[in-house]
């Protein structure tokens, strides 16, 4: 059964990728992170800036 | 339908002799009842053991490690053995002398919750943290609260820097505009005058200082030349006159000797030196006469000696000549030097990377000493024009570096300022969809729980006005939880209002509905003495819910030391054991 951290975490990462605040592969690629609490600012600031390159605001 | 066959206890607590449970294949509701220690206990124990690895009756007794009260009288924990056995087959706890329990076969692993009376405190009477850590593994997101604090931290940390990035943009535009002002204010506009300056870059004024140090440099050389001109004249000369000199005393004493005599000494000198290897010949060696040959060498050394003032008159002669040449050879070489030097100003006064307007000097550079010594004194004016020429060029080329270096500071910051423009509001939506989700995980989680807890209350207590139950995490406190309720329509505590035997039904309750959150099909709910404070008018209604919720689990067993509870079973649906009295002699039965 999965943690609750890690089912939020599920949930987390689906809508910021639905969002495109992240790319989908970046979204799986945080997700043990985030539930773990082990994402550094780093993770979190190069995922954002990915997800910009690949999809620039207009 | 349950598909729990039988347990067997050995050697651990009350069960002195092996003791075994036999459960009833179509009722999954189990019923143990008991006289006050008559190893109830020990079967809640034994399947907490199997589910859990732990023995929690002992917890908070203040009894320390706990192991070594596991094992029956007289038994060690190596003697204790717990299996149940299901239709899927048997699974055995055994213990090592260490305390580690070890389960076999581990995928047999029966899930167990059990609920003590003790257990009732820190679901409803103990601090809102107590009862926190009760439901903390349903609603603990603290992973997923220690990323989303890393990513507050970082936008505040990013927000600093984009102020300071502001700060440093507006100084750069600012030293830029200063720049621009001081070159007169081009147009159109500061950026673009900038950028214009440092695509020219500073190789032009590179080329005129370079040209300008090399004029400078080869006016400076020419202006030793004079000097070391008359120096190495004055030289020659005087080394000519002491060669003259020499050359007439050499002559005088020719005169006061026999002619010849030159002749006449090298002679001497040349038997002299046969004679220092035949000192004593017995003829002359030049003429072979063996007359006065005695004492011979004696004679020469004589006339040598009288040729002396001749001989320092003659080496005098070659050493002036050796000085001459000297001086002349030093003069063809300052010459040499003097007329490359002037070649050298005449490239440099005709390269065309000095600055057009440079004042040069007009007439070329005369061909002797006293001449270039004038022409010098003619220039001499012009070099500080060239030095004033050389510091403007210095001075221009400082302003485009110094204004290449502001553009670029301006364009870095100007870039890292885009940057954070871009992602910062995306941080903080993200950050503003972690909260949102979470809050709504959480608080999804805790309706979830207390809308469960809610429907099994109303249940128990229908009509008494103790409806609606609430869970409410304290936003202000962390793991923090705080129970709510209506009473008469009020809004509050059930701590302050409710009875013992009420609180104790909203504990069984609310663990009924964690118990029913993770996965209870497979789980086995235990009731161990709960009930106590229940009266006569609530304990159908509760057996009735606890039958009912029975249904969702994969077994519920519940033990009770009252005897009246046999009375309100349901031989049809109720699976009901009796515990005799336990001895020491024959334990649990």
């Amino acid at each position: 059964m999965q943690s609750a951290s890690e089912e939020l975490a599920a949930i987390i990462v689906e809508r910021l990728a639905r969002e495109r605040l992240l790319s989908k592969p970046e979204a799986r690629k945080l997700l043990r992170k985030l539930a773990e609490g082990s994402l550094t600012a780093d993770d979190w600031r190069a995922a954002l800036q990915r997800a910009i390159s690949a999809n620039p605001p207009a | 339908m349950s598909d729990l066959k039988r347990l067997t206890i050995a050697g651990f607590r009350g069960a002195i002799k092996p003791f075994s449970l036999r459960f009833t294949a179509e009722k999954s509701f189990t019923v143990i009842y008991g006289e006050n220690a008559s190893g109830k206990s020990t079967i809640c124990d034994a399947l907490e053991l199997l589910g859990r690895a732990k023995v929690g009756s002992l917890d908070n007794r203040g009894l320390g490690a706990t192991t070594r009260y596991w094992p029956s009288i007289g038994r060690s924990l190596s003697d204790i053995s717990v299996s149940l056995e299901s239709l899927n087959g048997e699974c055995l706890a055994t213990i090592a002398r260490t305390g580690d329990v070890f389960i076999s076969p581990e995928p047999l692993r029966p899930r167990v919750e059990v609920f003590r009376r003790n257990q009732i405190l820190s679901l409803i009477e103990t601090t809102p943290a107590a009862r926190y850590a009760a439901i903390s593994r349903f609603v603990d997101v603290s992973g997923v609260e220690a990323s989303e604090g890393t990513l507050r931290e970082l936008i505040r940390d990013l927000k600093k820097q984009r102020d300071g990035a502001a700060a440093r943009l507006n100084e750069n535009e600012i030293t830029i505009r200063q720049f621009w002002e001081t070159d007169g204010s081009p147009a159109p506009d500061p950026f673009t005058w900038a950028a214009k300056e440092q695509e020219r870059g500073t190789q032009d004024y590179e080329k005129e200082i370079e040209a300008l140090r090399a004029l400078h440099s080869a006016y400076t050389r020419l202006q030793d030349l004079p000097s070391r001109l008359r120096s190495a004249q004055q030289n020659a000369t005087a080394a000519k006159s002491a060669a003259e000199q020499a050359t007439a005393v050499v002559h005088d004493h020719l005169k006061d000797v026999q002619q010849d005599a030159g002749a006449v000494l090298g002679l001497l000198q040349a038997v002299q030196l046969y004679l220092t290897k035949h000192p004593n010949p017995a003829a002359c060696p030049v003429c072979e006469s063996a007359e006065k040959s005695r004492g011979l060498a004696d004679r020469v050394t004589e006339r040598v000696k009288s040729f002396a003032s001749l001989q320092s008159a003659q080496a005098a002669v070659a050493s002036s000549t050796q000085a001459l040449e000297r001086a002349e050879q030093q003069l063809q070489l300052i010459r040499e030097v003097a007329r490359q030097e002037v070649a050298k100003f005449e490239t440099c006064r005709h390269s065309p990377a000095l600055p057009s307007d440079l004042p040069l000097p007009a007439a070329t550079i005369p061909n002797s000493a006293s001449g270039l010594t004038s022409w010098l004194s003619g220039a001499a004016e012009l070099q500080a024009e060239w030095k004033r020429a050389e510091a403007t060029r210095h001075d221009r080329r400082q302003f485009l570096r110094t204004l290449k270096q502001s553009l670029e500071t301006w364009q870095v910051n100007r870039g890292a300022l885009d940057d954070l423009d871009q992602l910062l509001p995306r941080m903080e939506q993200a950050l503003k969809i972690v909260e949102e989700e979470r809050r709504r995980f959480t608080d999804g989680m805790l309706e979830r729980i207390a809308g469960e807890v809610s429907r099994l209350y109303a249940a128990v207590h229908p009509g008494e006005g103790l409806d609606y139950v609430r869970l409410e995490l304290d936003p202000k406190k962390r793991a923090s939880l705080e129970i709510g309720a209506n009473f008469a329509g009020q809004r509050t505590r059930p701590q302050g209002y409710f009875s013992e035997s009420h609180l104790d039904t909203l504990g069984i309750c609310v663990f009924l509905a964690l118990a029913a959150l993770d996965d209870p099909q497979n789980t086995i709910v235990v009731l161990d003495d709960v009930l106590s404070s229940v009266d006569d008018t609530h304990a159908d209604r509760i057996l009735k819910v606890i039958r009912s919720e029975s249904a969702r689990f994969r077994h519920c067993i519940l033990t009770t030391h009252q005897n009246s509870w046999k009375d309100r079973l349901n031989a049809a649906t109720d699976h009901f054991v009796e515990l005799g009295k336990w001895s020491l002699t024959a334990g649990v039965s």
